[in-house]
């Protein structure tokens, strides 16, 4: 067992060069720090000459080629799992892990006599999970808890029933505590922990996915705004202030819903949809349209709403991605603030039938307060969803006027046809004659670097199984981790992989990570990629938003 | 009132080594009891539910271990308790003088917000054995003496008295929980231009 932690001063985390691939695989100790910042920050660009990215764009491939060769292909699944690979090295880590197993060891003795003593029905009903097969069977599991150690979410099975393991979680996180540092990571074999501390929570993620730690983090960051989004900052530590022992179900039953679509939006449960790549590269993705149309939409509601006071944001999305942002003059929202807005309407069918008046906090534009959002979708024939959003929150009546007027100015000027033609369409038609223009493509995500949007086509054969789609996000997930790398990052990975070629280049003014059939030679995927790349820069404003108007 | 059904209380164990911690938790989760001795490693945990006024109650039991070596937890460990069981063996008279020291040490590293009405139990625990050392009177003063803390007498090995300490336990910890509603708080309206919402701060996150 390798256990991440904190170190208490940097030196040993560059002391060793031989853990060195291993400790970078993992990131710098200050980096995590620098996460609890602001998750964006995860993802942020790698500070490297972009010059030097445009010079090295025709010879680089070879050279990562070579590169590629003496790199192990997976650090990570190269550890062995008793704890004799290089992490042992540091003798702390290895009396911690000595510790953390004797502790595993107190509470699995625990559950044996509680399994063979199992005369009183409530006790079984207590343990069941633990010894169920298919709760264990999950390749991710997600725990919310107080720093008390009282369960307040548990992605899979009833938190209630779990109350054992979420004890052993704090104890674990309040022993190394105790060390004035915070656990990051456990890895156990193939299951990799991650740990999150954050304003009186704990956020623990179990997995057997491809998912890096930061990619996991990432995750539990996503949820801990998503609570926050419910609760706020303030009232939030307001409550433990006042009592640590306080049971948050109490406060957040009924968003149970939004955690969990926030949560099971990967295939390891059993969701096959680009919606996770969002998630992984931090952004959002954008409804195409022609550029007149999308200019006549902002300008709509440019012009209904600039008078209005207090209002901060209009957004106006479809399907999961956004048609349209109009914000207040010096004001821009988070892609995780507008994750958090898809989710919301994405779970709430409810919505669809009648005006909503509802607080929302968006914790990256302001952790304290509730934004109140005018919700609706702009007509019963016309599937995208408004939301109007301001300070106010006597503004409803203002609002809704507002959004009448849009919604009769955007049918006469056929923007709402517009948007239902696309909508009708399986799949955005330029897009799609595109990628199949370039038969060896099988699948890319294509992310300027000026915004934080994600352009992607839909899943094709083979990527429509659940299996098959499952390589596909081990694949990506492992190229951001690479290049992300924070102490190692890269800018180019080609890599020939047993059932396709995979690349992944970032340059000055873009990311892009394509996987090609397995058959193709160097030649056709740079021949290719300069393509797609040439296609996507004209056809750029269909598929971006390059400026978000202000009212 | 669905969220009023679900109710976690998180009770933890204190006492001296082999006072008998760990066989009441055993006695009062599985019904069961062991002669041999083995000292907890820091923490075990088990979970009950309980019905208490009508209400389904979980208990989240945290037993500690008596041995100063494996007491390595830290403070974190004690926070947000409802309720802590305070242990002495009846035939050992050092473990009763200790619960001073063990109530003094919890009510240190957990800071409750109202100590002195915070929830305990005292359990005299080994009343089953012939060689009592510390009388129920002696006992029962030293509750008193602490605003008056319920007092159990035990046996985890022959069941005695164990499941209706327990259910005291529930109680006492569930009528704390009723006092204070925090949940209607609602915060203050975001004003512009204050300046944790100022732009600027990720450039290049924004969408």
């Amino acid at each position: 067992m390798e256990i991440d932690r904190t170190p208490p001063n940097a030196a040993t985390s560059d002391s060793n060069s031989t853990c060195g691939e291993f400790m970078d695989a993992e990131g710098e100790p200050e980096q995590e720090e620098r996460s609890e910042l602001s998750a964006g920050d995860l993802y942020q660009e790698a500070e490297l000459g972009a010059e030097e990215a445009e010079q090295q764009r025709h010879s680089i491939i070879s050279e990562l080629r070579d590169e590629l060769s003496t790199r192990p292909r997976h650090p990570r699944t190269a550890l062995s799992p008793d704890g004799d690979g290089p992490s042992a090295a540091a003798g702390q880590s290895k009396d911690l892990a000595a510790s953390v197993e004797s502790l595993a060891l107190s509470t699995s003795t625990s559950t044996k006599t509680e399994d063979s003593g199992s005369s009183n029905a409530l006790d079984e009903e207590a343990y069941d999970y633990q010894h169920d097969s298919v709760w264990r069977g999950q390749k991710k599991h997600i725990f919310i808890l107080s720093e008390a150690g009282k369960p307040i979410y548990s992605l899979h099975g009833n938190e209630d029933k779990l109350a054992t393991l979420f004890g052993v979680i704090q104890a674990l996180v309040s022993f190394v505590q105790l060390g004035q540092d915070a656990i990051t990571s456990i890895h156990a074999g193939a299951v990799k922990f991650a740990f999150m501390q954050r304003n009186s929570l704990i956020l623990v993620a179990a997995s057997r996915t491809n998912m890096s730690i930061q990619q996991l983090q990432l995750q539990l960051s996503d949820v801990y705004y998503q609570i926050l989004s419910t609760l706020t900052y303030s009232h939030m530590s307001k409550i433990f202030e006042k009592r640590k022992n306080f049971d948050l179900r109490r406060l957040l039953s009924g968003s149970e819903r939004l955690i969990y679509n926030l949560l099971a939006n990967d295939s390891s449960n059993a969701r096959v949809s680009n919606n996770i790549f969002t998630f992984l590269t931090n952004s959002i993705r954008v409804f195409p349209l022609p550029t007149t149309v999308r200019s006549t939409i902002v300008s709509t509601i440019q012009s209904n709403c600039s008078k209005i006071k207090k209002l901060v944001f209009a957004v106006l999305i479809a399907n999961n991605k956004l048609i349209a942002l109009v914000r207040m003059k010096n004001y821009s929202i988070h892609p995780a603030d507008l994750r958090l807005i898809f989710n919301l309407i994405e779970c709430s069918e409810s919505f669809k039938n009648s005006e909503n008046w509802t607080p929302i906090c968006l914790p990256k534009f302001d952790m304290n307060g509730y934004l109140h959002a005018h919700v609706s979708y702009l007509a019963d024939d016309c599937p995208a969803c408004l939301l109007l959003m301001s300070v106010d929150r006597d503004a409803f009546h203002i609002l809704s006027e507002a959004k009448q007027r849009i919604t009769d100015k955007l049918r006469r000027s056929l923007c709402l046809q517009s948007i239902n033609d696309e909508l009708q369409q399986p799949y955005n038609a330029k897009l799609h004659q595109q990628v199949v223009n370039i038969p060896d493509l099988r699948h890319f995500l294509y992310k300027p670097k000026a915004t934080a949007q994600l352009l992607c086509p839909m899943l094709r054969h083979p990527y429509k199984s659940l299996t098959e789609f499952g390589r596909l996000e081990a694949i990506y997930c492992s190229m951001l981790h690479r290049i992300h790398n924070h102490s190692r990052p890269l800018k180019l990975i080609y890599e020939l992989k047993e059932r396709e070629v995979v690349l992944a280049w970032v340059t000055a003014t873009y990311e892009l990570y394509a996987v090609f059939e397995s058959i193709v030679d160097k030649a056709t995927v740079i021949k290719n990629v300069d393509k797609l790349i040439k296609w996507i820069e004209k056809e750029y404003d269909v598929f971006f938003i390059r400026n978000h108007a202000t009212f | 009132m669905a969220n009023r059904k679900k109710s976690l209380l998180k009770v933890i164990i204190l006492g001296d080594s082999s006072v008998g911690k760990t066989s009441l938790m055993n006695q009062y989760v599985n019904k069961r009891f062991s002669n041999q001795y083995k000292a907890t490693i820091g923490a075990d945990f088990c979970t009950k539910e309980v019905v208490v006024n009508d209400r389904v109650v979980t208990m989240q039991i945290w037993d500690t271990a008596g041995q100063e070596r494996f007491q390595s937890l830290g403070v974190a460990f004690y926070r947000g308790a409802d309720c802590c069981v305070l242990v002495y063996d009846v035939t050992a008279p050092n473990s009763f003088k200790n619960l001073d020291s063990w109530r003094d040490e919890f009510l240190i590293q957990a800071s409750p917000r109202d100590p002195e009405h915070f929830p305990f139990v005292v359990l005299g625990n080994k009343v089953d054995l012939d060689n009592r050392q510390v009388s129920t009177r002696r006992a029962q003063q030293w509750c008193q003496s602490k605003n008056d803390i319920p007092y159990y007498e035990t046996s985890a090995k022959e069941g005695i008295n164990v499941e209706m300490a327990f259910q005291t336990i529930a109680k006492n910890a569930l009528e704390q929980e009723t006092e204070a509603e925090l949940i209607n708080d609602f915060p203050d309206q975001i004003r512009l231009n204050s300046d944790n919402n100022r732009p600027g701060n990720a450039d290049n996150c924004q969408c």
